[in-house]
């Protein structure tokens, strides 16, 4: 809401007469907050109110005008050179821009020849000075101008003034005019409002003209359904003059207008305008000769009914829409938008003026289904109290004769089948306290919310009269009873009120306490995602945290069957951009395309791990169906490799697959602790390498994957050389137990290697687990010493020196229990590999 | 006893006095433990010169015998004590050696380590450490949330106005994208009687893209419900936390506004951590001179939320608070513009 600060203080009367900085801390203090001061004026400067006292044609130019002006009664004049054709007579007033001024340009004005003549500066039409695109002359002041001369030219202009961008809270319909947000600023900085003059004795035809065309005094107003409309009133104002330029007045209110963003259309459709800046009650003005039934029906539209807006938009509306009617047809769409064939235009004489009120809700529906969002519809979603309706159609009435040279024609009628009732409400002064943690003093509550415009009955220890009959109200505490102001639609219940004390008491009043301690904290289980973040941040590897949502190009990117359901990703309906579109099922695609990115800023070298949750439709055999439940959010954890590992002295060396078990391990051990961790050789994981893929499992279950990245996918994601990656379902995986203490060996262990002679194809996994299916109690434990591969060992063979560690815990073991537990082993791997021994 | 027995046993402690600086002398010039050794094998090992000699002894008479024997177990000690003496003085001599041995440590370090917590997380942790400081545990909730736990719940039915306050994200007409961590109160008190302390950060998403704006991004909530919770309580928490947080005595400031799920509802500003309010030059750019930056929004938790939540407002009040992680951490720590965050760009991530 923009608000001009004239405007606001024209309607208040305030003990003391604030800065525009003053009022806007005020208001902000309240609640409503001013996001922003405009000066007005601060467009130029040096700029001022002169009279022309002479002109003459330039001897060496026939369309300059030499002009000689004062700005002082009696002082001497000046000599301008001036180039406009609208140069006025002596006594009439215009704005010079004299040596030293500044323009919205950035031009600063300097004495310039112009044919010969020095002109010290120029004479300003309204381009010049930023108010408009107007080119065709200099402005010259009207003939009742009072402005002193050498003024400013913003006084006289009418904007010698400051915009403030007030952000209305959703709640607040009230604060939609210069009205309401008077009467916050009363509240605060104490004072009254000065309610605007809507005196039409002046004003009304004396008599009733012989029968008119078009819509008389008379006309009848028929309201289908109460709750959509719960007040309507019409008038009508006869022999208006419709007019672009106007009086006086009229300009003073397009000059408001534009202050406030709007762009004055006529006299008469900028009043309305105008009273729905100042009360916040939107109004329309019918032409009334295009109106012929006699009667103003306020009905539901029937699905598919047509009706063109005045914007020259045909729209085709439904049966939630409320429709203004003449009879039977429609005449605008109610609060939201007139309609194009009753539009006031040049050639209206008479006008019908509506004032009324809708509710919220159906304004609100039509207005977002149509896209068609206009200041009336913006103040009716947001509640406008119908109370007003008769102030605004008054003040309006009497604009209108002012501007329009009208006179109003009989009574206002004023349909009103649900007056609204504005009850009392009960405050308990101890709830007030208690919720508020301030000890508030009866008479503070009290002055509050006074001057709030509230109604305050206080009683102590009874119901008040008339309220219902409650154990806790009768408890002996202090109770009041709250009338608001009918303006004030948001408060209707006790925690209403007491925001509305704590407001205009000031919530700076609140000191600070702490509550008690209630709950142990630690009760929740130990998070996974924070486990495996810890170590792999600890291992070396930087965390990325990215989007929940990519495209679905990306998504796809993974390449795995399309029955997967991480193939399926659950779509956003209305995505900001197509990268948006699809919630991720996978970590991987964004932490590939995050290499690629590193890589094209010179950073090749990448080892980056993500741990969240992905987005799973719940659910098998699922389809691309739209989602009307929850979904699966479990979290996993991922991470990429590429280029080479940290170097020490020179480059580090490449990362591998390896790298990406390593890490898989480190988070893998972070949740689930020191558990066995089965590796197995798979081709089925699609956006890795077939021939270098890892499966990591824990018992039955499959956790995770690592390996090499598929060449096709991360060339698809814009990556180019090898890359590796691990990613980890961290659902599947149970948290540690507490570890418990194992005796420490107190007995020496004994080693022995073997070497073997076997095929390349030969897992070293599946040595580990012939040694492990040999159940020799003694082993403690197996690692691999050399994996070598050489032509020389002969076509498709590799070596491999494993040493078996082997202990006892009860005592030395000699080399003789050794050799044999060595030697069973060394038998079985020679016959199940089958491997040589060398 | 003849006389050349008396002479042979005199030669024969002669002899072996001499062994003391044919012994000195042999191993003067060895610098290794093992030829000091092999040396000492020469004189008292099995077959060794001191042992050849004494075999004479059996011969003696025995008044002789002791004489020799005790020559005998002179020289033993002698060169057992010599070859301790010299080992000592070459282990001595390693030592020193050892401690003349110098190395680069210029030289650039090995690296370890060095990997990286986002900076979202470290702040993320750093946060729920500190309410938990006042009882609050971490509460979670669905990223991908039902329009009535998002919005319903709070009162902000459909068609409210404040949802245009926040542009949702639409998976189909009942479920959505959720825009703040709200819906975790929501879950929380349906499913725990009160005393409830939680705090709940978490992804949300709102249709906003610019520098300060971003799709997504990261809030924490509060929620305290109890007998007695008032709006004092929730200024005290706040304060506790910004103080923690920026370690440093700051005030916060709560202003009137409106959100529908709380009331009397407020926008939370802290003193700004920078300037502190005081004028300085050139102006601070955080809080534009004004001394105070927003971080959030907070209030008491309105009855109709509780009534939806099957919570009784008569007997319980509470209050609930949200703040954006990343507005916390670009306060702190200069981030400049939102975007960073979510770009896996290693030249920001390492910084942190």
């Amino acid at each position: 809401m923009k608000v001009l600060w004239s405007w606001l203080l024209e309607l208040c009367d305030l003990d003391r007469q604030p800065t525009v900085e003053e009022g806007a801390r005020a208001l902000t203090r309240g609640g409503l907050e001013i996001e922003g001061i405009t000066d007005l004026g601060a467009g130029f400067s040096g700029v001022v109110v002169a009279e022309v006292v002479g002109k003459r044609p330039h001897p060496q130019a026939d369309k300059l005008t030499l002009v000689d002006v004062i700005t002082e009664r009696g002082g001497a004049a000046t000599q301008v050179v001036c180039g406009a054709s609208n140069v006025p007579e002596p006594g009439r007033k215009v704005l010079w821009a004299q040596v030293g001024a500044t323009l919205p340009n950035g031009l600063v004005l300097a004495p310039k020849p112009v044919k010969g003549i020095v002109s010290p500066g120029m004479l300003c039409a309204e381009d010049e000075l930023g108010l408009s695109e107007d080119h065709a002359g200099i402005v010259v002041l009207d003939d009742d101008d009072r402005t002193p001369l050498g003024a400013p030219a913003q006084r006289a202009l009418g904007i010698e003034d400051w915009l403030l961008e007030l952000n209305a809270p959703a709640n607040r319909g009230d604060v939609l005019g210069h009205l309401g947000i008077a009467r916050e600023l009363i509240a605060v900085l104490r004072g009254k409002l000065v309610p605007p003059d809507v005196d039409l004795s002046a004003h009304l035809a004396a008599h009733l003209a012989a029968p008119l065309a078009g819509a008389g005094p008379r006309v009848d107003i028929v309201i289908q359904d109460p709750e959509a409309c719960p007040r309507y009133t019409a008038r009508v104002i006869d022999g208006v003059r419709v007019d672009k330029v106007g009086n006086a007045l009229a300009r003073r209110i397009a000059q408001r207008l534009r202050g406030v963003g709007v762009r004055p259309i006529s006299n008469i459709v900028d009043v309305t305008n105008y009273v729905m800046f100042e009360l916040g009650q939107p109004l329309h003005a019918f032409d009334a000769q295009t109106l012929t039934a006699g009667v103003i029906g306020i009905s539901h539209a029937s699905d598919g009914e047509k009706f063109t807006t005045l914007d020259g938009i045909d729209r085709t509306l439904v049966r939630g829409d409320l429709m203004i009617r003449d009879g039977g047809r429609g005449i605008a769409l109610a609060g939201v938008m007139g309609g194009l064939e009753s539009e006031v235009t040049d050639k209206t004489t008479r006008v019908l003026l509506e004032s009324a009120s809708f509710r919220p809700l159906t304004v609100r529906r039509t207005a977002r289904r149509l896209g068609l969002h206009s200041e009336a519809s913006h103040r009716f979603e947001r509640g406008v109290d119908p109370e007003l309706a008769q102030l605004a159609s008054a003040r309006a009435a009497r604009l209108l004769c002012l501007v329009g040279g009208g006179q109003v024609l009989g009574d206002v009628v004023d349909a009103y089948p649900q007056r609204r009732t504005v009850p009392a409400i009960p405050v308990r002064l101890s709830r007030v306290r208690m919720l508020t943690g301030v000890a508030l003093e009866s008479s503070t509550c009290r002055d509050a919310l006074e001057r709030l415009g509230c109604v305050v009955r206080s009683s102590r220890g009874r119901p008040a009269e008339g309220a219902v009959e409650d154990a806790r109200i009768n408890s002996g505490d202090e109770t009041f009873d709250v009338t608001p102001p009918s303006t004030r639609v948001d408060i209707t219940r006790e925690v209403d009120v007491i925001e509305e004390i704590l407001r205009v008491v000031g919530y700076e009043q609140v000191t600070s306490t702490l509550p008690a301690m209630r709950q142990a904290p630690g009760v929740r289980p130990r998070d996974r995602a924070e486990l495996a973040r810890a170590a792999l941040a600890q291992a070396g590897m930087a965390e990325a945290i990215t989007f929940g949502f990519q495209s679905i190009e990306r998504n796809a990117a993974l390449g795995l069957p399309g029955t997967d359901r991480r193939m399926q990703p659950i779509t956003i309906r209305n995505p900001m951009s197509i990268d948006q579109a699809a919630m991720r099922t996978s970590l991987v695609p964004n932490l590939v395309a995050a290499i690629a990115r590193n890589a094209s800023h010179g950073r090749p070298d990448v080892a980056l791990f993500e741990v969240g949750s992905v987005f799973l439709r719940r659910g098998e055999g699922v389809s691309e169906r739209p989602l009307h439940e929850l979904a699966d959010e479990p979290v996993w954890a991922a991470g990429v490799l590429a280029g080479r590992r940290p170097g020490h002295i020179g480059a580090g060396t490449p990362w591998d697959a390896l790298d990406a078990q390593g890490f898989a391990l480190v988070a893998i051990r972070a949740v689930a602790g020191d558990v066995r961790v089965r590796t197995r050789a798979v081709k089925t994981v699609s956006y890795l390498h077939p021939g270098v893929t890892g499966e990591l499992v824990i018992g039955a279950d499959i956790v995770g994957w690592f390996g090499e990245l598929h060449p096709e996918v991360r060339n698809r994601l814009g990556v180019e050389g090898p890359a590796y990656a691990f990613d980890l379902d961290l659902t599947k995986l149970a948290l540690a137990a507490p570890s418990q203490m194992q005796p420490i060996a107190r007995f020496p262990g004994s080693a022995r290697d073997v070497s073997l002679l076997l095929g390349e194809d030969i897992p070293a996994a599946r040595i580990e687990d012939v040694i492990e299916q040999a159940n020799e109690p003694l082993v403690a434990a197996v690692r691999l010493l050399e994996d070598y591969r050489d032509a020389k060992l002969g076509e498709g063979k590799k070596s491999m020196l494993w040493s078996i560690a082997y202990r006892a815990a009860d005592r030395t073991l000699t080399d003789f229990e050794v050799d044999k537990a060595h030697e069973n082993i060394v038998a079985r791997l020679v016959d199940n590999l089958p491997a040589q021994r060398r | 006893m003849t006389d050349s027995d008396h002479a042979l046993a005199e030669l024969t402690i002669q002899q072996l006095d001499g062994f003391a600086t044919e012994f000195a002398r042999a191993i003067e010039p060895l610098v290794d433990e093992q030829s000091i050794r092999a040396v000492q094998a020469q004189f008292l090992g099995k077959k060794g010169k001191v042992g050849e000699v004494l075999k004479i002894v059996g011969k003696l008479p025995p008044a002789d015998r002791a004489k020799v024997g005790a020559a005998g177990n002179k020289i033993k000690n002698t060169i057992e004590h010599e070859v301790a003496r010299r080992l000592g003085e070459l282990v001595h001599a390693a030592a020193r050696a050892d401690l003349a041995r110098t190395f680069d440590v210029t030289l650039p370090a090995r690296p370890h380590g060095g990997g990286h917590l986002h900076l979202l997380t470290q702040v993320r942790l750093e946060a729920v450490q500190i309410f938990s400081e006042l009882g609050f545990v971490v509460a979670d909730g669905p990223q991908i949330e039902t329009d009535w736990h998002t919005f319903e719940a709070l009162a902000i039915p459909k068609e409210h106005p404040a949802r245009d306050m926040q542009d949702t994200f639409y998976v189909s007409e009942e479920i959505v994208l959720r825009t703040h961590t709200s819906p975790v109160q929501v879950r929380t008190m349906l499913t725990q009687p009160p005393p409830i302390r939680i705090v709940a950060p978490g992804h949300v998403y709102r249709r906003d893209d610019d520098p300060t704006h971003s799709p997504m991004f990261t809030q924490i909530e509060g929620l305290a419900v109890d007998e007695g919770i008032s709006f004092a309580d929730l200024k005290g928490v706040l304060i506790h936390f910004v103080s923690r947080f920026f370690q440093r005595d700051l005030t916060v400031r709560l202003r009137p506004s409106y959100f529908p799920f709380v009331e009397p509802g407020a926008e939370v500003d802290m003193q700004c951590s920078f300037c502190m309010g005081a004028a300085v030059s050139p102006p601070c750019r955080i809080c534009k001179t004004t001394g105070w930056v927003e971080i959030g929004g907070a209030g008491m938790v309105d009855p109709d939320v509780f009534a939806q939540c099957k919570v009784d407002s008569e007997k319980y009040t509470g209050f609930a608070f949200g703040m954006g992680l990343e507005r916390m951490a670009m306060l702190r720590h200069g981030v400049n513009d939102i975007k960073f965050y979510y770009e896996g760009d290693l030249r920001f991530l390492e910084q942190f």
